[in-house]
């Protein structure tokens, strides 16, 4: 990515022409009457047409976005959970032309459960953290205000060859789990404290793996990066070497083999109400990453789920949860891991990937990022 | 010297087989379980199916002593006046509502009356509170703050209480309910 490129703004033209891709069922299921009332009304005052296309079915929207003749959209928006965006974003990487189909602007209304990227645009631009309708009031108008900024895309390469993106999340443990007695597999849908992390409390486990991270200040390429000639393209992820292969010593491998959850969050939010990365928003090329180590009481973590409503976990002192940015990271179960990514299932034994900076642009506020991270110096790729 | 035997008869197996989510495997272990917890003169059949176990002792069985609603759950299944013992059919209705094959819906039924702890019929603030503390252990240390207690107990709320009167019904307990996959397999009791 062309650095002089990276730290740009952009803004869509106006008057501009968008796709909204619309999931019906997501959430409460109001998505459509939401747009309606509260969107159409204010696109309209603001010179923004659009086509409005629902989705019927799981991957329906990667298909058509794989297949759309993508010049004739100055943005694609979507209005749905985090899950949408996540088929959206693959389905332009799936592209042949995916160099320039990923540059396609993207704007996330929230209409669905786990609104964590709204969440976070939400609160770049400095809005207070609302949910819901003020929520999607306040992305519209986002989006009405048409400035647009690049956001970091996560480059992830699992066992088997699986190879996928993510815009928001990958977690494993807790969060992501497998009820194996009844084969019923499911993620921890809606991210913020309900009934049901409670009774996930009730049934508290560990979970055994190997977590190994390349922190900030230690990026050094390798040698072989791991993805030589794809057919399938994509970006060159040359902090990474084949899962194969130990990670290159300049790692940091965790000696704690038994954690209760492990999260890579490239955003402050995981849902509206779920303020996780309260050290702010990430420079160019970097991630938060947190993990939870076995040990930590059931009290302990309802007090942590709380206090992350407001932000305020990392001030309850948790000796067993960890935090650092990192570049890069690589993930190792015992047997059959189930990982969340962006709130969707990925069974696997072993899991990596690297940050790409500034892969992607997304409607923003425009504004300067203004945490301590920013000054950092974006990690450089050296060429082998 | 126990002059029935200690194996229930056919007829018996069958007649528990129809009554409860039970298959007969579980039902001969589950009598052989509850008669270990009886004096040794009283392991016959005929009086295992008359005695009644004290929740001191019933507790001490692994299984049950991993859960932490345990209290509650004997209370609910216990068919004695004062509520301090079981039967082995009290013990019966308890493994199967908390069988593999009980169906949500009853576990969800009976999940309702271990949450209701003043057993008035609808889980409120207090009610909650004490749901938590099962949770969170006896001690002071361990218990969560006033303000945490509330916050939480006010994120259960918003989540269920759909009629806004501050308690919880059944129906919108098993509304609820039915959402979180982690509820049956935190309802379940296998020996």
């Amino acid at each position: 990515m062309d650095p002089a490129r990276s730290r740009a703004r952009g803004a869509l033209p106006r008057p501009c022409n968008v796709l909204v891709l619309l999931n019906p069922r997501a959430g409460t299921g109001k998505a459509l009457q939401q747009f309606q009332r509260f969107v159409q009304p204010l696109l309209a005052d603001a010179e923004v047409s659009f086509k409005l296309m629902v989705t019927e079915r799981q991957n329906h929207a990667r298909e058509l976005v794989q297949a759309e003749e993508l010049g004739r959209w100055d943005a694609l928006v979507i209005m749905s959970g985090d899950g949408l965006i996540h088929e959206v974003v693959n389905g332009l990487m799936d592209r042949p032309d995916w160099e320039t189909a990923i540059q396609k602007p993207l704007c996330s209304l929230p209409g669905g459960s786990g609104n964590a990227l709204a969440a976070s645009v939400n609160h770049y631009a400095g809005y207070e953290q609302v949910t819901n309708e003020d929520l999607l009031t306040n992305c519209t108008l986002l989006l009405c205000r048409r400035l647009l900024e690049p956001m970091n895309l996560l480059s992830l390469h699992a066992a088997s060859g699986i190879r996928l993106f993510s815009v928001l999340s990958l977690a494993w443990g807790m969060v992501a789990d497998v009820d194996v007695e009844s084969e019923r597999y499911r993620c921890l849908g809606e991210k913020r404290f309900t009934v049901g992390t409670f009774f996930r409390l009730v049934n508290l486990r560990t979970y055994r793996g190997q977590l190994a991270y390349l922190p900030i200040g230690s990026a050094v390429s390798s040698k072989t990066p791991t993805s030589p000639v794809l057919l399938q393209g994509g970006p060159v992820d040359s902090y990474l070497v084949p899962l194969e292969e130990p990670v290159p010593s300049h790692w940091t491998v965790v000696p704690e083999q038994d954690f209760v959850l492990v999260l890579a969050l490239l955003h402050t939010h995981m849902s509206s109400k779920m303020f996780t990365a309260p050290m702010g928003r990430c420079a160019a090329g970097v991630m938060h990453l947190f993990y939870v180590r076995a040990g930590v009481s059931r009290t302990m973590l309802l007090r942590l789920f709380l206090a992350m409503e407001n932000g305020k976990h990392m001030e309850c002192d948790c000796p067993y949860l960890v935090y650092v940015p990192v570049v890069a990271f690589r993930l190792e179960c015992e047997g059959r891991g189930v990982f969340s990514v962006d709130g969707e299932l990925l069974i696997t034994e072993a899991v990596q990937g690297q940050v790409q900076p500034d892969y992607l642009w997304m409607v923003s506020s425009g504004r300067e990022p203004s945490t301590t991270e920013s000054q950092q110096e974006p990690p450089s790729q050296k060429p082998s | 010297m126990g002059g029935s035997g200690s194996r229930l008869s056919k007829e018996l197996l069958a007649e528990y087989q129809d009554l409860t989510f039970l298959t007969k495997q579980e039902i001969v272990q589950a009598h052989r379980r509850f008669s270990e917890l009886l004096p040794r003169d009283k392991q016959n059949v005929e009086d295992s199916l008359r005695e009644r176990v004290s929740f001191e002792d019933i507790l001490s069985i692994p299984e049950l002593k991993a859960n932490p609603f345990k209290e509650r759950i004997c209370k609910v299944f216990s068919t004695a006046p004062s509520r301090d013992s079981l039967s082995f059919e009290d013990f019966l209705d308890l493994l199967s509502v908390f069988s593999d094959t009980a169906t949500p819906d009853i576990k969800s039924h009976y999940a309702f009356r271990i949450f209701d702890f003043d057993d008035d019929g609808t889980l409120d603030r207090e009610d909650l509170c004490r749901l938590v503390n099962c949770l969170t252990g006896e001690g002071e240390d361990t218990q969560l703050s006033a303000s945490e207690m509330k916050q939480l107990i006010d994120n259960i709320l918003e989540e269920s209480d759909i009629d806004r009167d501050g308690t919880i019904n059944l129906s919108e307990f098993q509304h609820v309910i039915s959402r979180s996959p982690d509820f049956v397999s935190s309802f379940k009791i296998v020996l």
